[in-house]
């Protein structure tokens, strides 16, 4: 068992731990930007206050685990998010899919990670670490709101009624499905941690593709909805976000997060 | 019989408040009973009355409902900073020469 005091772990082990909570803030970033640019455009003014409050709380959640991992790598918060290159951020290719602002591409997008980032605090909450499994119980409470609102768009754009957002819930979900596939890449170093006693890994990726599936597929199923078939192996999967190699998106998108971070870097706001 | 909810009003303009609940056969008895019940006894300028099966509550999971994260840039209260921060760069004696500089660069 390693000490509590990540300044006296093994680099190497910092290196991985840090890239364990790094792909769970960055995915939160990321989900959390690309939910706020829905404000003012969702369907109805109430969801649109809604989905921007879920917008905001996905962003609070990636502060707090920036927070969390700067304590870890001697940097603040800020610096954590923003004064990083592309490729070393450890976000999931989901994240960063391009919704075309199709309210059916969004909620498949927000379907498959708020399910994903549920499953993955559960197993956080069993971290060796105190403060990791401490911050995890705070944000698994609020993401409980998240997974209601979001299984309630599934079925109601599943059984509502209109064939047209049928096709569309079922299209969307069929066209993300790879990448919700790709989150259950693990980062670097995974094996080093459980040996540590710093996170058991979640049994495996193996493992929690199975949770995972058996989750999603059971609300899929209660839309009316067909649970997507193939994709990739959740075990073998190639070197992607979580190892940095991410789509030229990352950067676009990241220019325009930093834009204001990177004109004062040491500013107080 | 059937059990209602009874919200009044106290004071025009102020929201309803949850008063107590009733038994009735059907609305206009329990608005009836309702005026006689709450809207009488105390001060009171509006009553409504809802029907408890049309209403529904969230979950009791025990589990909390507000934020358990740090979400204070939800409050708008960084701007009292902003004029103290203002002045302070405003009495700098280099400002001046600051400006200078930008619109030599600028100009």
């Amino acid at each position: 068992m390693t000490s509590s005091n990540p300044a006296e772990w093994p680099e190497h082990i910092r290196r991985a731990f840090a890239d364990l909570v790094l792909a769970g803030a960055d995915d939160d970033f990321l989900i959390g930007h690309g939910a706020s640019e829905w404000t003012g455009l969702a369907p109805m003014l109430e969801e649109d206050i809604a989905f921007s409050s879920i917008a905001q709380d996905e962003i609070a959640h990636a502060r707090e685990l920036y927070a969390l991992t700067g304590d870890l790598l001697g940097r603040t918060a800020d610096d954590v998010a923003y004064g990083r290159r592309p490729d070393e951020y450890r976000c999931s290719s989901l994240v960063l899919r391009a919704d075309e602002f199709d309210w059916s591409a969004l909620i498949a997008r927000q379907f498959y990670y708020d399910h994903f980032d549920a499953l993955r605090l559960a197993h956080w909450c069993e971290s060796g670490y105190a403060p990791l499994a401490d911050l995890s119980l705070r944000i698994a409470a609020e993401e409980t709101f998240h997974l209601h609102h979001v299984d309630d768009w599934l079925v109601r754009l599943g059984r509502g009624g209109s064939q047209d957002a049928r096709q569309k819930i079922q299209a969307a979900l069929e066209a993300a499905w790879p990448d919700a596939v790709s989150q259950f890449e693990e980062t670097a170093g995974v094996a080093d941690l459980a040996a540590s006693g710093l996170w058991q890994g979640g049994g495996g990726a193996a493992a929690m593709f199975g949770e995972y599936k058996a989750v999603i597929a059971e609300r899929i199923a209660k839309a009316g909805l067909r649970m997507p078939a193939g994709g990739p192996d959740p075990a073998h999967l190639p070197p992607g976000g979580r190892r940095g190699r991410h789509a030229a998106r990352l950067a676009e998108v990241l220019d325009e997060l930093c834009e204001v971070y990177r004109l004062e870097p040491n500013a107080k706001w | 019989m059937k059990v209602y909810e009874v919200f009044i009003q106290v004071r025009p303009g102020q929201a309803h408040e949850h008063a107590g609940s009733l038994d009735a056969t059907d609305m206009d008895m329990a608005m009836a009973l309702a005026m006689q019940h709450y809207g009488r006894d105390q001060k009171c300028v509006h009553v409504w009355v809802a029907d408890r099966d049309a209403m529904r509550g969230s979950e009791a999971t025990g589990e909390p409902v507000f934020r358990l994260t740090d979400q204070d840039y939800r409050f708008a209260k960084g701007y009292a900073e902003v004029r103290k921060k203002w002045e302070k760069f405003r009495n700098k004696s280099d400002v001046e020469a600051y400006q200078q500089e930008d619109l030599r660069d600028f100009f």
